[in-house]
């Protein structure tokens, strides 16, 4: 069973209006369980869309969704994924603890089970000692392990990630994205991740889908043969850069229709 | 906590500075201003600065000390200590009633868009309605409403009158607030599939704290001028206001009286906004700094 299959969707927004934009067009892409596949493409391409169907946010206007094998609205209400999107998004009147233990109060759990996650989430981060700090008193980079997890605080089997390091500094976002991969092995989570960086879809990926925009759709499978273990000598392996040039290549392909580019707003404004 | 004490001190003292340049500005009018008003370009616009307009601040401060009439044992500070905790009860109670009825519609408004389309056109057009025309009517409702069993007590037309002026601030406020939480928490909450109760209280509410308090600093004076006033215009007895009145009357012989009712009107107003500020200061006391207002 995959961890995400995606059937034919199209997305259309304000469909028969003047402001009609197709966001995705036939868009189908497999999943496998324990995979990290990346989502890359210029503006308006659609991957931050294909991001929340997936996530059930947004309903498709024509194909299915399934994650683990179930419905995207019925995975949604068994909260069968974390999210996680550039802004941390901690709520500023609850402590990082509090944070954490957000999606397990929505769920129900008590108060002894709660805590005993989130401690256990926070060494998972690295963070143990800043259960009782409030968010704004923690750099942005803590700010994002914080918010990660609290995206796998339920333990769910998928991660969708929306530019969670596109804010942070060059520095802490390699550092942020060999943590995510040693949290992700650990944990054994699937991930899928938009980013505009194409080392970093390189770095963290088994495989990059490459998407162009108007209409969105997705124009190329990139694998990456990088091996399992990646760590700070990846970057200046060859293979490290042979992938790079491959979805380099690809995305140049995508920008061929660049010189009518802003004729149609982003869909990833919102 | 140094910080913290060091800060308060700064603040009592600027306090206490302003209200020794009241007192002078005040003082030093009655020197230089004249006797009987005076004209500027043939309007009256300087006020009179005799005795009796502008009675001296350790006049009035001594008034306070003396008996409330010729003879009796009651002096006006307890008279007016009185008044002012009687209508301080009202103003509660009508700031009570006026807050949950300010964010059970700010609630409504926020879920429905159809309601807050049809009813905040009304909700402003009824604070246009000047309180003395409307203080008459609720206070005709007492002694003669009846129901289920309640009759309606006198003094509840009062408080009413209250949470008239002290609903509109808050819930006007409190819709801006709960609509201020970010778009992207609210996709966050929906990702863990919560409803609209949770999302309401573990995000829409918190968010919206900063865009309250204001709302109830400005709800709970509006409920201590709605009682004032309604005491007035309706006669009620026990208050500030009717004092305010009854001590009016004496204004010409006895004109140092009235500002004592005055002022307790105004240190109810404080009083208030105080109970207020200090609930800012608990429920904002985790957040960070640059957003308490």
């Amino acid at each position: 069973m995959s961890a995400v299959q995606v059937t034919g969707v199209s997305k259309i927004f304000n469909q028969g209006t003047p402001k009609q934009v197709d966001a995705l067009i036939d868009v189908n892409l497999t999943v496998e369980p324990g995979e990290f596949v990346s989502l890359i493409g210029p503006s308006g391409c659609g991957k931050s869309t294909l991001l929340r169907l997936i996530a059930n946010l947004l309903e498709p206007t024509t194909g299915s969704i399934t994650v683990n094998g179930k419905s995207a609205s019925q995975s949604r209400l068994d909260q069968d994924y974390g999210m996680a999107f550039q802004q941390a998004g901690l709520f500023d009147w609850r402590t990082v603890a509090k944070n954490i233990e957000l999606p397990l109060e929505l769920k129900g759990w008590d108060k002894e089970k709660r805590a005993a996650r989130a401690q256990e989430m926070l060494e998972l981060v690295k963070l143990p000692e800043f259960a009782e700090m409030y968010p704004w008193q923690l750099s942005g980079g803590m700010q994002q392990r914080i918010a990660i997890a609290r995206a796998l605080a339920a333990h769910p089997p998928l991660l969708l990630m929306d530019e969670p390091f596109g804010a942070l500094d060059e520095m802490t976002r390699e550092y942020m994205q060999g943590e995510l991969l040693r949290i992700c092995a650990e944990t054994s989570t699937t991930v899928v991740f938009v980013t505009h960086s194409i080392p970093e879809a390189v770095y963290l990926s088994n495989r990059v889908v490459v998407m162009s925009p108007r209409p969105g759709r997705i124009t190329n499978l990139i694998d990456v043969n990088l091996g399992a273990k990646r760590t700070e000598d990846t970057r200046a392996a060859a293979d490290f850069f042979t992938g790079i040039t491959a979805v380099r290549e690809a995305l140049r392909g995508t920008h061929a229709d660049h010189a009518n580019a802003g004729a149609v707003r982003g869909v990833e404004d919102r | 906590m140094n910080r913290f004490v060091r800060r308060a001190a700064y603040r009592t003292s600027m306090f206490l500075l302003s209200v020794v340049l009241v007192v002078a500005l005040w003082e030093m009018y009655k020197v230089v201003g004249p006797q009987d008003g005076g004209k500027l370009f043939g309007a009256g616009v300087l006020p009179r600065s005799n005795d009796t307009a502008m009675p001296h601040v350790w006049t009035m401060l001594s008034r306070y000390g003396r008996p409330e009439v010729r003879g009796s044992d009651k002096r006006v500070w307890v008279v007016v200590l009185a008044g002012a905790w009687f209508s301080f009860r009202l103003s509660i109670v009508g700031f009570l009633l006026g807050s949950s009825i300010g964010v059970g519609l700010s609630v409504l408004m926020s879920r429905f868009r159809l309601v807050e389309r049809g009813l905040l056109p009304y909700l402003v057009v009824s604070q246009t309605v000047p309180l003395i025309a409307l203080a008459p009517l609720v206070a005709l409702w007492g002694g003669k409403l009846h129901i289920f069993g309640f009759e309606w007590p006198r003094w509840l037309s009062a408080a009413v009158l209250g949470a008239f002026l002290s609903f509109f601030p808050i819930a006007v406020g409190t819709l801006r607030g709960l609509a201020s939480a970010p778009a992207a928490s609210v996709e966050l909450m929906e990702s863990y599939a919560a409803s609209w109760k949770q999302i309401l209280l573990k995000l829409r509410f918190p968010s919206a704290i900063p865009y309250m308090i204001p709302a109830f600093k400005l709800g709970a004076s509006g409920s201590v001028v709605g009682v004032v006033v309604a005491e007035i215009s309706t006669g009620l007895k026990g208050g500030i206001g009717r004092l305010i009145i009854e001590y009016a009357r004496e204004a010409t012989a006895d004109p140092a009286k009235v500002f004592t009712a005055v002022f307790g009107a105004a240190a109810l107003g404080l009083t208030m906004a105080g109970v207020i500020a200090i609930s800012d200061v608990y429920l904002m006391r985790n957040r960070p700094k640059e957003t308490s207002s």
